[in-house]
């Protein structure tokens, strides 16, 4: 890959992506800390959570599809903890970590087919992968092992219903109508054009 | 606390989240966040902000705490002594694991409440050697997210308008957002880059952000919590 340097301007769409996705989570959370607490007394409430969990994820793989370089995935994910900090994420430096977490999941998804497809399938894989790396970690973080085993397979299984849905599905979707729209024409998504682009720069 | 050196005191906080989730000890967790009260309490913060942030943290703690209760792993279970002083096994479990969210989220606001947003990015960029691009894209994020907000409601305001019903994440909604998104990233490249930043030049700061005695005293006295905390019983 010869376009494997940084921009700015790939740095900002990276960073406005997270913080896009940031204000998008915030609008769902809201609504999952209401159905958390409806669901409390049954020791359910964690699900409210595992529902609207591909939503995280949907920065980086919105971000890969977009620009199309490797390590976009990973690096969004870990800008977007960093806005997650800069919100006053009540994690701490450990947001980060989770980000590189769930990043590297997610970037996975993209390398199984050596950056060469970025469609509804390496999106969806991202989206899965981001979401069982993060829950091994979780299983020692948040000692998630003391739980029922068919607790956390249950968790598990709703969590990758989320990632396919937000990451996979509803991020493809979006970034097609965003593709049709033109805007697009300097970044990856549109190859061809980009190979113009980096001669010319060059020169 | 509002003095410490941002990474300093975030390196510093991230120290004790790791010794305490190497462990099972729910007394020694709510004891930090006790103490991780009593530091904000004789900190500099924002009362609001703190109880809006605490709403989640506790709805959640009480969540972790009933589904450790009702669904803990069988036969897995360490049972120690001290958990016969309690009711039953099931109220230990969802008690480690309730009492973990409460430690993390009160070293987690620590930070949060006490450190000054840009100067948090700053430090990370001086005493961190975070890359600048990253620092200052970064900010120049930041700095879109309360016209993001904006624009956010007034997209779904917009599709109320004609009509449609539209969920907060489906596609119709996110598409306009994400041209939006796109437009600001060239907007704000094309100004960063047009007055001059270099991510790979060198550069020098208006405001350093400095490291000082104090900050390796803190650094000290939790590295010495954390040795006590192993020689615990």
């Amino acid at each position: 890959m010869k376009n494997d340097q940084w921009k700015l301007r790939d740095i900002l769409m990276m960073s406005i992506l997270g913080v896009l996705f940031a204000a998008v989570y915030l609008a769902v959370f809201s609504g999952g800390m209401v159905l958390s607490a409806l669901l409390t007394p049954t020791g359910l409430s964690t699900f409210s959570f595992e529902l609207i969990y591909g939503v995280w994820f949907m920065a980086s793989a919105v971000a890969a599809y977009i620009i199309r370089k490797p390590g976009v995935a990973l690096i969004t994910e870990v800008l977007a903890a960093g806005v997650e900090l800069l919100m006053g994420n009540a994690g701490g430096l450990v947001v980060i970590l989770t980000g590189f977490i769930q990043g590297l999941g997610c970037e996975l998804g993209f390398a199984a087919f050596r950056y060469k497809k970025f469609n509804l399938l390496s999106m969806t894989l991202g989206g899965i992968l981001a979401a069982s790396f993060i829950f091994v970690y979780e299983l020692y973080y948040l000692q998630n092992y003391l739980l029922a085993p068919g607790l956390l397979f249950a968790k598990l299984m709703v969590r990758f219903l989320s990632a396919a849905l937000f990451t996979g599905l509803i991020s493809k979707l979006a970034c097609d109508g965003l593709a049709r729209t033109g805007v697009l024409k300097n970044y990856g998504i549109d190859l061809s054009r980009q190979e113009v682009l980096i001669e010319r720069e060059e020169e | 606390m509002n003095t410490i050196n941002p990474s300093v005191k975030a390196l510093g906080l991230l120290m004790p989240t790791f010794f305490l989730a190497a462990m099972q000890k729910p007394f020694l967790n709510l004891t930090v966040f006790v103490l991780s009260l009593i530091l904000l309490a004789v900190s500099r913060i924002n009362y609001k902000i703190f109880i809006a942030a605490m709403i989640p943290v506790i709805l959640t703690a009480l969540g972790t705490f009933y589904t450790g209760y009702r669904f803990q792993a069988g036969n897995g279970m360490p049972v120690s002594e001290l958990s016969f002083h309690l009711a039953d096994s099931g109220v230990w479990n969802g008690l480690i694991l309730a009492s973990r969210v409460l430690a993390f989220a009160g070293l987690g606001l620590l930070l949060a409440l006490t450190t000054d947003r840009v100067r948090l990015v700053q430090s990370l960029n001086q005493q961190l050697k975070l890359p600048p691009v990253f620092a200052y894209g970064l900010l120049a994020a930041w700095g879109i997210l309360p016209v993001m907000m904006r624009e956010y409601r007034q997209t779904r305001a917009a599709f109320r308008a004609r009509g449609l019903r539209v969920l907060p994440v489906s596609p119709a909604l996110l598409k306009p957002m994400l041209v939006k998104a796109v437009r600001w990233a060239e907007a704000l490249s094309v100004a960063m880059e047009s007055k001059g930043f270099d991510g790979n030049a060198p550069r020098t700061v208006y405001r350093p952000v400095p490291v000082r005695i104090r900050d390796f005293i803190f650094l000290f006295a939790v590295a010495l919590g954390c040795a006590g905390i192993l020689f615990l019983p």
